[in-house]
This record gives structure tokens, sequence and C-alpha cells, in this order.
């Protein structure tokens, strides 16, 4: 991995929970689709490794910003399910606010132009 | 179906303590790596190799179990803060605009309530009219501060999403605007729009805050859930809440019982007054339950 891929690695790792969280904004979703959604996002390039984001589960979790439930039982398994709860909404908005405007100091100040 | 999955995640779990965490996250685990390989076999991969790509994908077990569980044990630390502290460290301060709003806005719908109450005692004059005017204009300022108060952060409590504030608004309005229009039918008895109108605006607001409630989840911060237990007396002593919730029955079938034969043998009205006292004895049994000492168990 070059320097530049550890650096954007580092960005996307960095914003885990906020990302988990926009993922489930949309549905309640499980383990497997809501890695799927990232990898097809990131175009393979710089993928989360699937045990930062059980640990980021169980983070969330235990922060009362998502629930968890099982799924009716499927091919060989249960699937466990996350919800995002009102807490986990306001805590992901107030996140995309923050992100947004130090987005816009961080390219002020690295000079970057729009594309 | 592809068998090899259960046997490498058996290897992958071989000497982890299967506690009540360990065998969630295995199950977890399990049905997210049968979706992977079989999404990696749909693509061509042999079936056994799949489920060995799947599991070194996933990386190793030990690292997931390291983290503090998601539930249950929680370790004794002698620094932890009190709660006082805590409370000090999360607070959050109301916004100077939303407490002058809400100021305000109280003012305006006290004083609708009192032109109403003063219009249906006759004290001044409008008859119905000026009782369902008035008492919408408090349904209507009581509905905003509702839905205002609901989108602001609290030391405890996190914002809430706009369209759930707003369902919430609207509901309190229908509730207080049909207690207008039923206030205003009272008055004038021949007004039988305003009974029907009361009825559905009623419903409407029984309807909008059951969905409301059954959809609700969380709002308490982190900080809250973990350590102020006590705040939550019926979650952690059951009896309790069976307790609150046989004397709430006990009250409000004598209650209503009450009320129906107080109407049927004087006047209509004591219905209203037995009905607000059993909201009173219901509001302090539950202040007395709920926030009453916890018992010193742990």
């Amino acid at each position: 991995m070059t320097e530049t891929d550890a650096f954007a690695a580092d960005l996307l790792r960095g914003n885990t929970d906020t990302i988990v969280l926009g993922v489930l904004r949309r549905a309640d979703n499980y383990g497997f689709e809501i890695h799927k959604t990232i990898r097809e996002a990131a175009g393979g390039d710089h993928e989360i490794k699937e045990a930062t984001l059980y640990a980021t589960y169980r983070r969330l979790e235990k922060d009362g910003l998502v629930e968890s439930y099982w799924g009716d039982e499927s091919q060989g398994g249960r699937r466990k399910y996350y919800r995002i709860t009102d807490a986990g909404r306001a805590v992901y908005r107030a996140r995309v606010s923050a992100w947004v405007a130090t987005r816009r100091i961080i390219d002020t100040l690295l000079d970057v132009k729009d594309q | 179906m592809n068998t090899d999955i259960h046997r490498l995640l058996d290897d992958a779990f071989a000497g982890v303590d299967m506690t009540p965490d360990a065998r969630d996250l295995k199950e977890e685990v399990r049905a997210n790596l049968m979706a992977r390989a079989a999404e990696l076999e749909s693509a061509g991969t042999a079936p056994a190799a799949a489920a060995r790509r799947a599991i070194e994908e996933l990386g190793p077990i030990a690292h997931l179990l390291d983290d503090a569980p998601a539930s249950g044990v929680r370790t004794a630390n002698p620094a932890t803060p009190s709660i006082a502290e805590l409370h000090t460290r999360n607070k959050v301060r109301p916004k100077p605009g939303f407490v002058v709003r809400t100021t305000l806005l109280s003012l305006v719908a006290a004083g609708a309530l009192t032109l109403a109450t003063l219009a249906a005692l006759d004290v001044i004059d409008g008859g119905a009219s000026a009782v369902f005017v008035a008492g919408l204009a408090a349904a209507v300022t009581l509905g905003v501060i509702t839905g205002d108060s609901l989108r602001q952060e609290t030391t405890t409590n996190h914002a809430l999403p706009t369209g759930r504030a707003v369902g919430y608004g609207a509901a309190t309005f229908a509730l207080v605007s049909a207690l207008a229009a039923f206030g205003a039918f009272a008055v004038d008895t021949e007004a039988v729009a305003l009974a029907i109108a009361g009825g559905a605006l009623l419903l409407a607001s029984i309807g909008l805050f059951s969905w409301l409630g059954a959809t609700q989840t969380n709002r308490h911060k982190a900080w809250v859930r973990t350590d102020l237990r006590v705040l939550t007396r019926f979650e952690t002593d059951e009896a309790a809440a069976a307790r609150f919730g046989i004397y709430s029955g006990v009250i409000w079938i004598a209650g209503i019982g009450a009320a129906i034969g107080l109407a049927i043998a004087f006047a209509w009205w004591w219905a209203l007054v037995v009905l607000g006292v059993c909201i009173v004895i219901t509001m302090l049994i539950l202040a007395t339950m709920l926030f009453g000492s916890a018992k010193p168990n742990n």
C-alpha cells in the first residue's frame, strides 16, 4: 500500500461510525450488506475491514446510536440486523455538518480548486 | 449450502470462551460469511475456496472480542466519575433564541387558554366561537412549543429528527384543538359539527401519538444510558413497574365508573372533575414510583 493509499484509508477509517450510520439511515441492514455497500462505494480500493465494522457495530450499540435484532432464519444462519435510533440520527446529522464545515476549511488550507 | 463455512468458523472460534456475547457474535459472523461466500460462488469461485476467502477477509476473531462487550458485564472502575461530574461535563446550554421563543409562546398559550376558559364560563361574551378560536390559538402555540422543544439537543437527550418532532407537535395540536372543539360544543350543544370535528381530531391525535410511540427509539445520550440507571427504575425493578400498572388500572377503572355514575346522577361536568383527579393521582404515583429511591441492591 502506498503512502497515499494509507492516507485515504485513514480518512475513511476515521469516519467509520458516521459512514455506518449513513448506510443504516436508508434502511435497517445486516453486516454483509453494510460491508458490501461501503465496499462498492469505495470502488474496492480503500475498503473498511470487516473486523473494524464488527467493532463499530458494538460501539454504536453500546452508545445507543443503533439497535440490533435477529432476522428470520435464512439459509445457514440468522442475520443480525441493525436499526438506527433517533439518537443515532441526531449524531449522524451533527457529524455530517461538522464534516461539511471541516472539509471547507481543509479545502481552503490545502488550496484545493473545485474540479 | 456451503458447509465449509461452519467448520472454518468453529476453527476460528476454537479456544474462545463461549460467553453469550461471543455466541451472539459467532452467529452474526456466520450469517454474514454465508452471504459473502454465496456472493463469491455466484461470481464463479469454487465453494471451498469461497468459504476460505470469506474467512480470510474477516481477519482474526480474537481481535473482535478484544474490545468491551456490547452489553452486560462492565468492569468496576474506581475512577468512574460521579453523576454530577458527568452532568457538568456533558452539559448542553439551551439556545437563547429557543428560550425566548418558548417563553413568549407560553405566554400566548396561557392567555389563549384563560380566554377560552372565561368564554366557556360565560364571564366574557363570545360564546362557542370564542371558546373554539381561543382554544385553537392555544393548540397551535402548544403544538409549536412541543415540536420546537423536541428539536433541541439537551444535556441528557439527542435532538429528535425534524419529521418526528413535527409529528409530536401535530399530535399535540390535534389533542388540544379536540379539547377546544369539545369545550365549544359544551357551550353550544346545537353545534354538532364541533363535536364531530372534536372526535375526528381526538382520533387523529391518538393515532399519531400511538404511531410515534410505537416507532420511538432511544434518544438518551450514552453517558445517561450507562450511568444514570436510577432514572429508569421500571427497567431495573420489574416489580415496581408491575405495581404501577396495577395501581393505574384500579385508579382508572374506579375513576371511569365514578365519572359515569356522577354524570348520570348529577351533572355531566362531574365526569371531567373525576377524570381530572384521576390524572393527578396517576401522575403523583408515577412520580413517586419512577423516580423514588431505588433499593440499594448492587
